[in-house]
């Protein structure tokens, strides 16, 4: 019997033509881990929300659902609430008391479970979680991480037997997020628990699951095991968009058009690589540039705290930037990355050292002066830029040139969304519009926090594409990210942080090459064959370099 | 001496009663917190004596010091200069009384005036520190235990609330930063661009605090808010301690309300101080007052002295 079974379900928004969902059929065995994947607007967080009866979306709606072989709408209340628990995207917003321990025991107040119980549960999930060691914190007080594993037991302590996550990860760094899935694979291993997972982020969830779906204009293109599911998808077009997102065994495995079992691990990408491939190392090793004067920023020994007898944030930072360069600031959190870019941006003042721009002290300038030209700063959270009814009307804000704004839309490809409400448009898109507010300021000077966050691969290409264009266009781009393969594949030098300071920078090859665990995928899998290998693209174009050597040497 | 006297008797007397462990007072259940402060800030207030003043301004001192030092310092440092000033503002707006040291415009400066302007700020000061105390150690889960069997509604609102005033008050400095960096700066500029730069970041944080309640009220949905026969879950139990604390509070409050009916506390100042004779009644009033006042402090000593016999036996 199957847990979850789908018939025939169709799904429009009131007022829109085209379906989000079209005749979706589909069976959820009990105890499987199952991963939805799609480009965003596929429609997969619409599918997901049918799934929860209180979050269902209104629109006209045809097909049935069963849980248990009982219509979700049959359901009592109680049991709708209890028996089928739903994580969100963003950790903050689902936290609803101030308190840790009252957040988990919410979910079970609402149930009338008596306090005796709730204790028992309560104390039983914490232990599970290792929560027990902030339960009497204030919620404001968490991680990132901290807050969305508080989620995901405060829906636990309700038992539920599925458990649906929409991009549960797309906020965390990669540590928090790592933590995160592997709690969802204990859960699923050790509890039998039946798991439903949207992600964006699929280097290791992918290999986990036990079914990948794989959606696209609200249909099912693919649903099988995972390997099957990745060869479905290249059947189905190879420039399909949703080929950048998958791991990137399976992304190598594709580029170079073998038809033998796809590896979907590292360690399996490892083996598959040296069953067909020798070891080389003839990719030259470009001889470290040290960025040239005149530096665009020149930032010297800098310190920074926040508060008069708090700790120092920033300790010492050294940092040259010339003109036209593209750095990628990595580390993790916590180690004052975005903290330094609101130090170079003017707008967190250092206690000690000395920060130029172009040559001039940047506490010389004025605002008027600096934010008008000279530096600009998209900010992590792209909404806290957006104001008007529409984007064309969030544009004439910023500026009455039409000619810099048509310039800046087509730079961008949003025509389609001039006339949208910028809460209406997907992250993604939010994103743009910000970007593209901030760059009708024709800054010198971009500062980034985190742009590709929550972003699916085919978008992060784009922006790629984008902040190429801008460096070509002399834009000096300097970016605080977590995404190792982003800064891998497109930034001209990498810097690392950690304590307060940069420790080690370098152009890309040379800088993830030479780490052993902060790198990419790429490197992990190839760097027993190729020393100098950090991409997926520089794989596949030695290997395509080589006769291809049989399947058994 | 006095102090020595009690603190001695008290601990023995808990000790016979409950045994040598202890917990710290802000453990106790909220209840028992309550119930002292109520008393102590109500009996503050009402008292003027100037020994009962002494001692209960010295006790919230006392007090503050051990809960946290460096914000007691912090306050202390803006409310002592101004005690100054309250007190010497009283004699220059009050003339009664007969000790009179000079005149000023022809208006007698009266040594009653001067005296009760200080009685009156060193009863300020006491309840100000007091409150201080009493915010510290009735954390907001605790009050929301007490007042939320009035109105469970109410209590998940006001959590719902704490949650979400410090995330307002971080999205302000974010959206402000990200308006400054495209020339909307709230803090610089002429009277009217600061307002319309202000106006605006106000206008995003409505947006902002809208489309993220959408996704609480979802979360809330999802986890079943709205049935019925909802429950309140806390923490706390009412234990042995927290009964014999509470008896020990109630008793000496009442004997307080009971003395004060009897006049034993009344002072005067004006038109002259009123003698304080050295009798049973007032030797009475002090200790017990003493004793009430002291309870947390007692309580916190007694809780060191264990802390520090457990680590030299280990």
């Amino acid at each position: 019997m199957a847990l979850i079974k789908i018939n025939n379900l169709s799904f429009h928004y009131p007022q829109q033509r085209i379906a989000s969902l079209d005749t979706i059929n589909l069976q959820i065995e009990q105890g499987e881990f199952v991963v939805l994947c799609g480009t965003s607007g596929c429609g997969k967080s619409t599918l997901l929300k049918q799934l929860k009866r209180e979050l269902t979306p209104h629109g006209e709606i045809s097909g049935d659902i069963l849980f248990n072989d009982i219509p979700l709408a049959d359901l009592s209340p109680r049991q709708a609430a209890s028996a089928i628990g739903y994580v969100l995207q963003n950790p903050e917003n689902q936290i609803v008391t101030d308190q840790v321990w009252h957040e988990l025991a919410f979910g079970l107040e609402n149930l009338g479970v008596d306090s005796m119980t709730i204790r028992r549960r309560v104390a039983e999930m914490a232990s599970f979680f290792g929560i027990q060691n902030w339960f009497r914190k204030n919620t404001m007080d968490l991680s990132g991480g901290q807050k969305q594993l508080l989620n995901l037991a405060s829906i636990m302590v309700m038992q539920p037997e599925l458990l649906i996550l929409d991009e549960p990860t797309s906020q965390l760094d990669p540590i928090a997020a790592s933590e995160f899935i592997a709690i969802l694979h204990k859960l699923n291993k050790e509890l039998g628990l039946t798991i439903v997972l949207v992600e964006h982020r699929l280097e290791e969830v992918y290999p986990l699951a036990d079914r990948v779906i794989i959606m696209d204009q609200g249909r099912i293109i693919a649903n099988d095991t995972p390997s099957k599911a990745a060869a479905a998808l290249k059947q189905l077009s190879v420039h399909h968009p949703m080929l950048l997102g998958l791991p990137t065994s399976i992304r190598l495995h594709h580029t170079l058009g073998h038809n033998d079992e796809v590896p979907l691990t590292i360690r399996q990408g490892a083996q598959w690589l040296s069953q067909h491939y020798e070891a080389v190392d003839v990719l030259p090793i470009e001889v470290e540039k040290q960025p040239q004067e005149p530096f665009v920023i020149n930032a010297e020994d800098v310190w920074f705290r926040y508060d008069k007898n708090g700790e120092d944030i920033v300790r010492g930072l050294q940092l040259q930037v010339a003109e036209g360069e593209f750095l990628s600031i990595l580390g993790g959190n916590g180690t004052g990355k975005s903290t330094s870019l609101n130090l170079l941006s003017g707008l967190l003042k250092a206690h000690r050292g000395r920060i130029k721009l172009f040559g001039k002290a940047l506490k010389t300038y004025r605002a008027t002066e600096l934010y008008n030209g000279l530096i600009a700063l998209l900010p992590q959270d792209p909404t806290t830029l957006l104001v008007e009814k529409t984007v064309a009307l969030e544009f004439q804000q910023m500026t009455n040139q039409t000619e810099d704004i048509k310039q800046v839309v087509e730079l961008l490809q949003i025509e389609h969304l001039l006339t949208a409400h910028p809460y209406d448009l997907s992250g993604g898109e939010q994103q743009k519009v910000a970007l593209g507010k901030v760059l009708l300021k024709k800054p010198k000077i971009l500062l980034l926090d985190e742009p590709t966050k929550g972003l699916d691969g085919y978008s992060k290409k784009i922006l790629a594409a984008i902040l190429y264009d801008l460096q070509q266009h002399g834009t000096t781009i300097i970016m605080v990210t977590h995404d190792i393969e982003f800064s891998a594949a497109y930034c001209s030098r990498c810097a690392m942080f950690f304590d307060g300071q940069i420790v080690s920078e370098a152009e890309p090859v040379t800088f993830y090459s030479g780490n052993h665990f902060y790198t990419t995928a790429a490197h992990r899998m190839s760097r027993h064959l190729f020393t100098h290998t950090v991409t997926m693209e520089q794989i596949a174009a030695l290997c395509n370099t080589q006769h291809h050597v049989g399947v058994h040497r | 001496m006095a102090t020595a006297f009690h603190y001695s008797t008290v601990s023995m007397l808990v000790r016979t009663l409950v045994g040598d462990e202890m917990k710290s007072f802000y453990d106790y259940h909220p209840f028992v917190i309550f119930l002292y402060f109520f008393a102590v800030i109500g009996l503050t207030m009402f008292y003027m004596q100037p020994v009962l003043l002494i001692i209960s301004f010295s006790a919230s001192i006392i007090l503050a010091l051990f809960i946290d030092q460096t914000a007691f310092f912090k306050t202390a440092k803006w409310l002592v200069p101004f005690m100054f000033i309250a007190a010497l503002i009283n004699p220059l707006m009050t003339h009664d009384g007969e000790l009179i040291i000079l005149y000023v415009n022809h208006r007698p400066i009266t040594v009653e005036a001067i005296v009760f302007g200080f009685a009156m700020s060193i009863m300020l000061l006491a309840v100000i520190f007091w409150f201080t105390s009493f915010n510290k150690l009735m954390s907001s889960d605790k009050f929301l235990y007490l007042f939320g069997k009035i109105s469970p509604a109410v209590a998940l609102l006001i959590s719902v609330t704490m949650r979400l005033i410090p995330r307002f008050i971080h999205q302000i400095t974010v959206i402000a930063h990200a308006q400054k960096t495209i020339g909307m700066d709230a803090t610089s500029g002429s009277l009217w661009q600061r307002l319309r730069s202000l106006m605006r970041i106000i206008s995003i944080l409505i947006s902002w605090a809208l489309e993220n309640a959408i996704e609480t009220a979802d979360s809330m949905k999802a986890r079943g808010y709205g049935l019925k026969n909802r429950t309140t879950f806390h923490l706390f139990k009412f234990d042995r301690y927290d009964g014999i604390v509470t008896a020990c509070i109630s008793v000496l409050f009442l004997m307080q309300v009971m003395m004060s009916y009897l006049n034993w506390t009344h002072f005067d100042y004006y038109p002259t101080f009123t003698a304080i004779e050295l009798n049973t009644p007032t030797i009475l009033v002090v200790i017990s007052y003493t004793i009430l006042v002291c309870i947390p402090i007692i309580i916190e000593i007694q809780e060191a002295l264990k802390w520090r016999s457990l680590k030299s036996t280990t």
